[in-house]
């Protein structure tokens, strides 16, 4: 077991939530995006009534590590970029 | 040969500055003093329209009663809402006027009124 990590303060959590925010405008292709912006907001409030401060430790940990693979994984879908635009793009 | 040509010519000519200036993303050649391409006149969005904006985008979010939103509204006070919509709120804003703000004003807007002063006031709301 680890030693007792301090949980993280509300102003750590939101800057996570926003940096993931953030992190999905960055992609191009407009499903991955919008899938992670999705999934960013539902964890984050499936999450938000977390009581015992081991879980939200985890909970904010794991939140980082997905921070870090989207950050890589925009870089490598940038490298593959779609080139046609999907149909939710074109503004009519 | 036309390439020669022109490297001719461009040792006779003296210019001052470099033939291409790059003023606001828009090439202006040296001698034209009128901004063609820059639309600095009608760039800045009026007050109405940063109000109804933004109010459509409050309006718009799923937990938000539309009817009761008005320009004075306090976003977890007012609306009920809690801090996490609050940064969906502010990052929905940032889509619509197409901004990037800080994280530290970014933390400060937590109403309307905030939020529309904040945008009328950034030079780059589009």
């Amino acid at each position: 077991m680890t030693s007792a990590v301090p949980p993280p303060v509300r102003s750590e959590v939101l800057l996570l939530f926003r940096s993931l925010l953030r992190t999905s405008r960055e992609f191009a292709d407009y499903n991955i995006r919008e899938y992670t912006k999705r999934r960013t907001i539902d964890a984050f409030r499936q999450n938000r009534d977390l009581s015992d401060p081991s879980a939200v430790v985890a909970a904010f940990s794991d939140g980082k590590s997905q921070l870090e693979v989207a950050r890589r994984q925009v870089i490598v879908h940038s490298l593959y970029a779609p080139k046609v635009k999907s149909v939710m793009e074109i503004k009519h | 040969m036309a390439s020669a040509l022109r490297a001719a010519l461009l040792g006779h000519i003296r210019v001052p500055i470099a033939q291409n200036l790059t003023l606001n993303g828009s090439k202006l050649s040296l001698f034209s003093a009128v901004r063609s391409m820059s639309s600095h006149g009608d760039d800045h969005l009026t007050r109405e329209e940063v109000i109804d904006r933004v109010l459509d985008v409050v309006k718009s979010f799923p937990k938000v009663d539309p009817s009761k939103v008005s320009p004075d509204v306090h976003f977890q006070n007012d609306l009920g809402l809690d801090s996490l919509d609050n940064v969906e709120i502010v990052f929905a804003l940032e889509e619509e006027f197409k901004l990037e703000i800080p994280d530290k004003e970014a933390d400060k807007i937590d109403s309307c009124p905030l939020a529309i002063e904040y945008i009328y006031n950034h030079p780059m709301a589009g």
